[in-house]
């Protein structure tokens, strides 16, 4: 009986509609950031979140998913929306094709939103398959994954077997890397692409992955390691099987961790992408739009530092490097 | 007189051990059967096989005159061979009807059988009137069997195999865990089953219970039989040196 | 009660349960929807936007998945198994449904046919997976821990091959729609109101107004939900769940059909995951081989916190609703009020370990004196 009684106080609890009136009109935007996972890349990316919110006299609500994973970013998401006083969501969509039905939710309640780092659809905004988020600033992977690839066969002299280690199939980001990086490979006769894996953002599986590779093809000579995590495992099985140098890595995120590696010649270069920039011009963008400006240009390409052995101590390289409080 | 059951040269090895050997017995109807051994003498391994939880390795089982497949419990029980297990056999989690009827649930039927749901009210009350009628006291019906003293169980299971009118009563250690009242209960019970025509199969170690009901003994000995006497004709001091294996009736040499 | 009026020889002290004790079995009972409530009440004071329609419905689409995966796994456990493979099934349902969809579609089938043929597929195959996972812990005697890991990894790896390491996309409208749109609307403000099976007409700023009440999926789970409720606690199948995990042995003995019984249970658990994986593939118009990565152990710790006992034997199917309502509300409400989604883990951690401590709470204090009840 008791059982009965609570059961349906819980159903009203969650049924009664609360006519709770939108309270959007302030004179500042609200904004919900929401990243893709947690990890160094997307802590910086906060880093200069925090300072334009602060910078602007905002207020931001921020969730870090546990893993890459619609049905972890997703359910965050919903949460945003319900909560009904969030203007813009700054994201970085897990998935290119399935965050955009969620999204259009959002879009549907009002909220504006801006992609970071990872894009939807096709990442053409003025004319692509998605139009509706505000603009989507990131890096130009594409270029990334060539400018990789070409530091690779430098090192290489041209010559040898290269191989990828991947994160998830099906993100804008890291999908244009491996592309960008095929590209270029393939202009080189004398380079051999050998094949990709997915680690699915866990450094332990990545570092299994590129151990069995490493026994798979003795003569591999390069690997491109597209995220924080696939070049930290890359690292390490290069390491464990004491091919340092023999093995050339190149890695894509500037972490502490990828930075001991190019400082133990693990690692040949490190791309280092622009977490803070991206961060702090999201809001710079949800603020411009709040006040009005129409002009915002759909898409935003934040550069690279190029990190080597040679310049990771000089200051102006240095500030690339993902600091983490 | 016909037996209802008649077993053949039953053996059953588990790995290199034999634990029933070449045996064979007959139970006729209205007969009670003693089955006596010592420990690990291959008892109820024996009646086992008749209910269907093991097979015979070799042998043959004839129920009705008719040689008999029994390839598990259930079809046993079909055929009439009611077993109260030595273990009881009792879900824990469930109260007793549930146990009692376990297997062959009471269902009320709707949309022409389509849906069928448990009449648990009908087996409650079955479950209530049979306890009663057989004077046991269980202070409520749908505790869960765990909750139940040793001999509260062992009265559900007997109440389990009484409640479908058995052709053959297969009874392994019935006073287990029972008082002094109730083992004469038990005793009494099976007498009753003898009067029906029901025979009975009843291991114990309690010789006496053995010679009050019985009208034959059968003594297991390391998995062989080695007497098959009529009570009447035998003493409780030469079953228990069948027991210890210093008589043997079956000797090969 | 007759035989309660006759019963002289137990001993009166026995039929009386102590405050103390009477309070730890209510207590062992309720706690779940107390605690529930108490979030409910928590987050509703002070978190922004949770006591409100919309969030009742957000909280009701996101336990989709984990009471789908939750509810087999209720049976499964209660019958003293566990199923580890329903999290990389439901990813294999998702692709398989998402793939049979697309090229049915693409070849120009009518979009709610090339649904359903994706339906059956996607949950098809989950049955199969389920069937293989049946034998082998019934027949074989494998222990499901081990048999339902192999299966879990298999299905990973067929997923990720069958989406040749990407994403099946390429629904058609009426799928997204089937997994977005609502039995329900209701627009909130002037000239509002609530809709039935019709989405209103409205655009633009209205369209903030409206909220989607009772999802499709929310309504199939709702239904599935109610059959598992029924099979569970009224009919015979349910009553041999419960049987085989109090003792195995006793309910072949008694004539159950174990192994045909232990076979439908895991198809049964592998079909709901599929479900949920079809779904899944409408809700976010893609079928993805890791959708239900991130799911499986959330399911087990709905079906734990709903207090049904690892151990087998013990369990309700209402509990695992609780259970999953509970991680829903904590995750949203901690949202709501700003604090870091970690903290829930660390929250549904100590609950998990709570509910079992309450169980055997109940079993040790309770006990015997429960037979007096
Ligand atoms: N399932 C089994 N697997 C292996 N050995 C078994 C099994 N069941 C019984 N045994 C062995 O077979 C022999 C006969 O056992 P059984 O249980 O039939 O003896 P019993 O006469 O009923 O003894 P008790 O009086 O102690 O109940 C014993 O040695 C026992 O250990
Ligand atoms: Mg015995």
């Amino acid at each position: 009986m008791f059982k009965k009684l609570l059961l349906v106080t819980v159903v009203l609890a969650l049924a009664i509609p609360l006519a709770i009136p939108v309270t959007a009109q302030d004179d500042k935007p609200k904004i919900g950031f929401l990243p893709g996972v947690v990890d160094p890349f997307y802590q910086v990316m906060e880093l200069g979140i925090n300072q334009a919110v602060k910078d602007f006299g905002l207020e931001v609500v921020t969730q870090f998913p546990e893993s890459w994973n619609v049905t972890v970013q997703t359910p965050i998401l919903e949460t945003y929306i319900a909560r009904g006083d969030l203007d813009y969501i700054i994201i970085a969509p897990v998935d290119k094709e399935q965050m955009i039905a969620p999204l259009e939710k959002a879009l549907e309640a009002g909220i504006k939103i801006i992609t970071v780092d990872t894009f939807l659809g096709d990442g053409d905004y003025e004319n692509g398959l998605v139009t509706f988020p505000i603009s989507y600033i990131g890096s130009d992977n594409v270029e990334g994954g060539r400018i990789a690839a070409r530091a690779l066969v430098e090192a290489l002299g041209g010559k040898g077997k290269v191989f990828v280690e991947n994160t998830n199939p099906g993100v804008s980001s890291v999908e244009g890397r491996a592309v960008g990086f095929q590209e270029v490979i393939a202009q080189y006769p004398e380079m051999e692409f050998v094949g990709m894996e997915y680690c699915l953002d866990d450094a332990t599986i990545a570092a299994e992955q590129v151990s069995a590779v490493l026994q798979r093809e003795p003569e591999l000579a390069g690997i491109f390691g597209v995220n924080v995590f696939s070049a930290q495992g890359a690292g390490n099985a290069v390491k464990a099987a004491g091919l340092q140098g023999a093995v050339q890595i190149v890695s894509y995120d500037a972490t502490k961790d990828a930075m001991e590696n190019l400082r133990n010649d693990v690692v040949t270069m490190v791309l280092a992408q622009k977490p803070y920039d991206m961060g702090y011009l999201a809001v710079a963008f949800a603020m411009a739009d709040w006040r009005g400006v129409t002009s915002l240009p759909k898409r935003v390409t934040t550069g690279f530092a190029i990190l080597t052995k040679e310049n990771m101590d000089d200051p102006e390289y240095a500030r690339f490097i993902y600091q983490v409080p | 007189m016909e037996p209802l059951l008649s077993v053949r040269n039953l053996t059953k090895r588990f790995g290199g051990l034999v634990a029933v050997n070449q045996v064979s017995m007959d139970v006729h109807p209205g007969e009670v059967v003693g089955l006596v051994g010592d420990n690990g003498a291959g008892k109820s391994t024996l009646i086992k096989m008749i209910s269907g939880v093991y097979q015979p390795n070799e042998g043959e089982i004839y129920f009705d005159g008719k040689l008999a497949h029994i390839a598990n419990p259930s079809q046993a029980r079909d055929m009439g061979i009611e077993t109260i297990y030595q273990d009881l056999a009792l879900a824990g989690n469930l109260d007793m009807s549930a146990n009692i009827f376990l297997g062959r649930e009471r269902k009320k039927r709707y949309l022409g059988g389509l849906i069928r749901v448990l009449d648990e009210k009908f087996m409650l009350q079955e479950a209530q009137k049979l306890l009663q009628s057989l004077d046991v006291h269980i202070p409520s019906a749908t505790a869960k069997i765990d909750y139940l003293s040793g001999g509260q169980r062992q009265a559900v299971a007997i109440a389990r195999a009484l409640y479908w009118e058995a052709r053959l009563m297969i009874m392994d250690e019935p006073t287990n865990n029972l008082g002094v009242i109730e083992q004469a209960k038990v005793l009494d019970l099976i007498r009753r089953l003898r009067d029906q025509g029901v025979p009975v199969i009843v291991i114990s170690h309690t010789i006496r219970d053995i010679f009050a009901v019985s009208d034959r003994i059968v003594v297991l000995h390391r998995g062989r039989k080695v007497a098959d006497k009529r009570t009447q004709d035998t003493s409780t001091e030469e079953i228990i040196q069948y027991i210890m294996g210093a008589r043997d009736d079956y000797h090969r040499n | 009660m007759v035989s309660e009026a006759q019963a002289p020889s137990l001993p009166a002290t026995s039929k009386r349960r102590t405050t103390g004790q009477q309070a730890i079995l209510l207590g062992s009972k309720i706690w779940s929807w107390l605690f529930l409530l108490m979030l409910v009440f928590y987050f509703s004071w002070q978190g922004t936007g949770f006591f409100s329609l919309r969030n009742s419905q957000n909280i009701l689409v996101a336990i989709v998945p984990i009471v789908l995966m939750g509810l087999g796994q209720t049976f499964v456990i209660i019958a003293g198994g566990i199923d580890l493979s329903v999290g990389w099934l439901m990813g294999l349902s998702s692709v398989i449904s998402a793939l049979v969809i697309r090229e049915e579609y693409n070849a120009g089938v009518a979009p709610w046919l090339a649904i359903i043929q994706g339906l059956l597929a996607g949950v098809g195959v989950a049955l199969a997976a389920g069937l293989i996972n049946g034998v082998i812990v019934a027949k074989l005697r494998v222990p499901p821990f081990i048999v339902t890991l192999g299966v879990s990894f298999v299905a990973r790896g067929i997923g990720f091959l069958l989406a040749k390491g990407n994403i099946i996309a390429g629904q058609p409208q009426l799928a997204r729609d089937l997994g977005n749109e609502s039995l329900l609307y209701y627009v909130r403000g002037e000239g509002g109101g609530w809709y039935f099976l019709k989405k209103p007409d409205v655009t633009g700023a209205q369209l903030r107004m409206m909220d989607r009440v009772f999802t499709w999926p929310v309504v199939i789970t709702f239904i599935v939900v109610l059959v598992a409720i029924f099979i569970l606690h009224k009919t015979q199948f349910g009553r041999h769940t419960y049987a085989i995990g109090g003792n195995r042995e006793a309910a072949l003995r008694a004539g159950v059909p174990v192994d045909r019984h232990v076979i439908l249970l895991y198809m049964m658990s592998a079909g709901t995951a599929g479900l949920a994986g079809v779904m899944h593939a409408w809700r976010f118009s893609g079928g993805a081989a890791d959708a239900g990565d991130a799911l499986l152990m959330m399911s087990i710790a709905a079906v734990v916190i709903g207090g049904v006992s690892l151990f087998g034997g013990q369990g309700r199917v209402i509990g695992t609703v609780i259970g999953a309502l509970i991680l829903a509300v904590l995750q949203t409400g901690l949202i709501m009020i700003n604090v870091k989604t970690f903290y829930q883990y660390v929250i549904v951690g100590i609950i998990v370990i709570l509910a079992v401590l309450m169980d055997q709470a109940r079993d040790l204090i309770v006990g015997r004196a429960e037979a007096a009840a």
